[in-house]
């Protein structure tokens, strides 16, 4: 498992501080459409994590019970 | 005395004396060290005393209760116990003294107060809480981090049970298709093994912490609830120590046990625990969809606000640079007419300009020879040279002059389309100089016209 796993907190984070400087105007308009499709990214990705399954995970559980 | 008595004849001498002078009935506090039925419904005891802070049995005595009491009176602890009878309970029994000839002395009870053992119950539960209180540990597991995707689990129940099927279709079946992974580490739920099941249970959840999310202990409901098996204190304590949330759903209507006490959270049914399980998946997720539309609506306004900001530029644009055009097209023309007329002066200038120079040469060479005949003479070369040079270089100048004058010239700029407009040979620079029926002249570069003016048209510029 050398691949850094998804963090669906670090997302959520990622996607609050997004939100706050577009909110807030801090974000520059030239960049807007980078900051929104990273967001979109991200928030992708976390509706995956609440519906993937994980085979490696249950398998760890067999050899555990 | 010779007089001998048979076994029996003994026995019965005993039980007419206990009968005699035991004859009532008594109200006796026990504790049940065991208990059994039988197939025909009959009750069999071993109540002992233990005095408090002692492991030694101070008395032990067997008892019965018959089977028709039995029923009723089982039904009724049952009812206000939510307990039934078991080993290490106290009770209060109504009891009478029984004395048989082969089985011995033994106590038939025909009555037993459940309001005893609720409160003793009730006791040895507050105990366990002040114990865990005064130990600083009773809400450990509640000031733990809940996690945000509850989804890896790790369920403590018994395969068989009702409670842990019901679980595991609800929380599979969830509407919102997400995904849960479940290990169940099977443990028995009731019984005198609950304690030793359910620790070996935590202690395996224990070797691989990071695997997991939250840890439930659910087991079936139904009305035969036995919450005094989670008045534990050694599962108890487990649980406060134990590094991931507990989740309780033990199935139990009325009461908490000192195990719900101290989970994370205590729910009071498998499904009602799998629901709180899929709320916070659902919770999460709302906020994804709040923050996504948060994050559309506001670049949305972003967009728009420079658009506006854009559009209101354009229009104040457009006017000043019409203004600024009109402007630049007055100024031209200007220029036009004053280059017209500085070129003109200038070839007159240029035309004297060479003679001048010549004769101020010769009159200054001729006076110079005069005066200075002999250093002429020796000089004569290089002033000759010099002179050449001179002159050489004026040409060269003047050609320049010539040249940049040529570009100037009125006839060139009406060789490129631009005419000269005249009255009575003077110039007009605007239609003002002009009435109606006028006559004009306008010079072309290859000859003139001569037009009257029938009409005048002003245009501000």
């Amino acid at each position: 498992m050398a691949k850094k796993e998804f963090s669906f907190n670090e997302a959520v984070k990622e996607i609050e501080k997004i939100l706050g400087e577009i909110e807030s105007g801090e974000q520059d308009v030239d960049k807007l459409s980078v900051a929104v499709k990273r967001a979109s990214e991200l928030i992708k990705q976390c509706q995956k994590k609440l519906r993937t399954t994980e085979e490696e995970i249950n398998s760890i559980f067999k050899d555990l019970v | 005395m010779n007089e001998k008595l048979s076994l029996t004849e003994l026995q019965l001498l005993i039980r007419d004396s206990l009968y005699t002078s035991l004859p009532d009935f008594y109200w006796v506090t026990a504790e049940i060290s065991e208990i059994k039925e039988n197939i025909s419904g009959h009750c069999y005891l071993e109540l002992i005393e233990k005095l408090p802070d002692d492991k030694n049995v101070r008395a032990r005595v067997k008892a019965v209760i018959w089977s028709k009491r039995y029923r009723l009176l089982k039904y009724h602890f049952e009812n206000v116990t939510g307990e039934s009878l078991r080993e290490g309970m106290k009770i209060l029994v109504r009891t009478k003294i029984e004395y048989h000839e082969i089985y011995g002395l033994s106590l038939v009870i025909s009555d037993l107060d459940p309001s005893y053992t609720a409160g003793e119950m009730a006791l040895k539960r507050q105990l366990i809480i002040k114990k865990l209180e005064d130990e600083g540990i009773f809400s450990m597991n509640k000031e733990l981090e809940f996690p945000v995707l509850p989804q890896r689990i790790a369920v403590i129940s018994s395969v068989n049970a009702a409670g842990y099927t019901d679980f595991v279709r609800h929380l599979k079946g969830n509407s919102q298709g997400y995904a849960f992974y479940l290990a169940l580490f099977e443990a028995i739920m009731q019984g005198s093994e609950t304690e030793k099941s359910i620790i070996s249970a935590l202690d395996r959840i224990a070797e691989r912490p990071e695997l997991f999310d939250v840890v439930v202990i659910i087991r079936g409901g139904g009305s035969q609830s036995d919450l005094s098996w989670f008045d534990n204190y050694n599962i108890a304590f487990y649980i406060t120590q134990f590094p991931i949330p507990v989740l309780t759903g033990i199935g139990h209507e009325k009461d908490l046990s000192v195990t719900d006490l101290v989970a994370y959270l205590a729910l009071k049914t498998p499904t009602a625990v799998a629901d709180h399980l899929i709320t916070c998946l659902a919770d999460a997720e709302n906020n994804l969809k709040a923050m996504s539309d948060a994050i559309s609506g506001f670049s949305g306004s972003v967009i728009e606000y420079n658009r506006n900001l854009l559009e209101s530029l354009r229009s104040k644009l457009l006017p000043v640079s019409r203004l600024l055009i009109s402007d630049w097209k007055a100024k031209i023309s200007d220029t036009k007419i004053e280059l017209i007329n500085f070129g003109k002066e200038y070839i007159l200038k240029a035309g004297i300009l060479p003679v001048n120079q010549a004769s101020k040469l010769v009159s200054a060479s001729g006076s110079f020879i005069l005066s200075k005949k002999g250093i002429i003479d020796r000089n004569r070369l290089s002033i000759m040279n010099r002179t050449f040079e001179t002159v050489y270089r004026l040409k060269e100048r003047l050609a320049g002059q010539e040249n940049s004058l040529s570009m100037l010239n009125p006839v060139n700029v009406l060789k490129r389309g631009f005419t000269i407009t005249t009255k009575n040979g003077i110039i007009i620079k605007s239609q003002e100089q002009i009435t109606t029926d006028d006559l004009i002249d306008t010079i072309f570069s290859d000859g003139n016209i001569k037009s009257r003016v029938t009409e005048k048209i002003k245009v501000k510029r």
